[in-house]
């Protein structure tokens, strides 16, 4: 199956080892990725807050590259990115009077055929029994819990994806590599990351939370989806056990790293080496790396 | 406790919420679902049902003095558990779009600071330049040193650029952004 991939701005910097396991991936299911042309940012949090037109309009202008393309799907790894391009096809559907005002901004009217899909959607869509099939490694012995972060699956009315308020979309995908997931209350709390740069101290608590909350059920390591959650679990992880006086060493992987170990990748060809908290000390006895 | 004369024109606020967002306030019966959900709420001093019921008695300067619009963290909770099915973020983010118009205090300036430092890099390369965008907003909260404890790792492990990447589209999001730039002036002026 052939995607228009649009990888945003997170996973060509700080989120690069999403961008390569998902590729490593990607190739092992047989999914074709073709990175959209010439992309631009899509607005995430800061046009939405400032222009209702300009957050539309900014996802509009990459999914009509795609569609000029051909495309009829595209794939965001990023939640922040996903959630704004699922928002803006609900939109254009819906609202009459906005479409108008787009259409008159761009030369090419966007005709709304590109659906957009996370990678998430796209594994279950192929089935349990594909990933089965290309383990070579199973996660036994491995317990982690699921972090889904907060606009994968919400609001439900554009989202569309999985239980709103208890998902089990990645704990299926670790059940199905031979891993253990927990069942904890936290998997879609947000962890605060559009204040990460102004007002740290509530990304701290939140983030604290649930690294706290996931190490009590008992978790190794948690896994995530999305760019903007990894860098605050884990790049904030050392400030977090400063402020609250704790000891967490959680490492946080991208759920595309641990399938791509579990299908037989290298550490450093799902980006292992860029991850902060060192994965080693759980991963390594069970060689997975 | 707070006077509130209500009048005609106390409706104002929730019926231009309406035009702008397609939201109706009036519908909130202050069921407290989303307050109870907001992963923000404990630093807010309006809460975000407090919010909803004073955009329904019109109290719009206490509104923008309570700075409830910049700590909500968009994370869509309340969206997704109010039984009257308002998008409460939509109505945050109208009240914020809003916020350019009306000239009331702000105690919080360095969010809608933030969106515009974003937004103007965007603008510049088309992509986001994350190490640009922190050293900026660093400056503009006169903290220029601020995580740095968190940035060195990222950098070292080429997790951080150095330098920004410009999009080969940024030309024609230049000209999108500046066509809505014209479009929203000449509402303001009309």
């Amino acid at each position: 199956m052939r995607y228009a991939y649009y990888p945003g701005c997170s996973l060509s910097s700080s989120g690069i080892e999403f961008h390569l396991s998902f590729q490593y991936v990607a190739r092992a299911l047989g999914i074709e990725l073709v990175e959209v042309k010439d992309w631009v940012c899509c607005g995430a949090s800061s046009a939405h807050a400032t222009s209702h037109l300009l957050s539309i309009a900014l996802p509009v202008l990459n999914l009509s590259h795609a569609e000029k393309e051909g495309f009829d799907r595209l794939i965001a790894p990023c939640l922040a990115c996903l959630s704004r391009f699922k928002a803006a096809n609900v939109e254009m559907k819906s609202n009459d009077p906005l479409r108008k005002k787009i259409h008159e901004l761009f030369d090419y009217p966007y005709q709304g055929k590109v659906r957009v899909y996370h990678p998430l959607e796209v594994f279950l869509e192929l089935g349990l029994d594909q990933i089965r099939a290309r383990v070579k490694k199973k996660l036994k012995g491995l317990r982690v819990a699921c972090y889904y972060g907060c606009v994968l699956t919400r609001p439900p009315k554009i989202a569309q994806f999985d239980d709103v308020e208890n998902p089990q979309s990645m704990d299926s995908i670790i059940q199905a590599l031979g891993g253990e997931t927990i069942d904890w209350s936290y998997k879609t709390e947000c962890c605060g990351v559009s204040m990460t740069l102004t007002f740290s101290d509530i990304v701290l608590k939140l983030s604290n939370e649930i690294l706290r909350e996931a190490k009590e059920g008992g978790a190794s390591a948690i896994i995530v989806c999305c760019p903007l959650c990894q860098a605050n679990l884990d790049g904030r992880q050392r400030q977090i056990e400063e402020t609250y006086h704790a000891r967490y060493g959680l490492p946080i992987l991208y759920i595309t790293q641990i399938m791509g170990l579990s299908f037989g990748a290298y550490p450093k060809e799902v980006g292992l080496e860029k991850l902060i908290t060192s994965p080693k000390e759980v991963l390594g006895p069970l060689g997975l790396m | 406790m707070m006077n509130i004369v209500l009048s005609r024109d106390t409706l104002n606020l929730v019926h231009q919420l309406q035009r702008m967002t397609g939201e109706n306030v009036m519908l909130c019966y202050q069921c407290k679902k989303c307050t109870l959900g907001c992963p923000s709420a404990y630093r807010m001093r309006m809460k975000p049902h407090e919010l909803m019921r004073a955009i329904q008695l019109g109290q719009e300067e206490e509104i923008y003095w309570s700075g409830t619009i910049w700590i909500c963290l968009s994370c869509e909770t309340c969206n997704t558990r109010c039984p009257q099915g308002i998008n409460i973020l939509r109505v945050i983010d109208g009240l914020r779009e809003r916020s350019k118009e009306v000239n009331y205090y702000n105690p919080y300036p360095v969010i809608p600071a933030f969106h515009r430092i974003f937004l103007s890099l965007v603008e510049r390369f088309g992509r986001i330049y994350e190490l640009g965008l922190a050293v900026l907003i660093n400056l503009r909260m006169l903290s220029p040193f601020k995580d740095m404890d968190m940035a060195y790792p990222m950098f070292i492990r080429g997790k951080m650029k150095p330098l920004p990447h410009r999009s080969q589209g940024v030309k024609e999001l230049q000209q999108v952004m500046e066509r809505i730039r014209k479009l929203e002036e000449s509402k303001l002026e009309n």
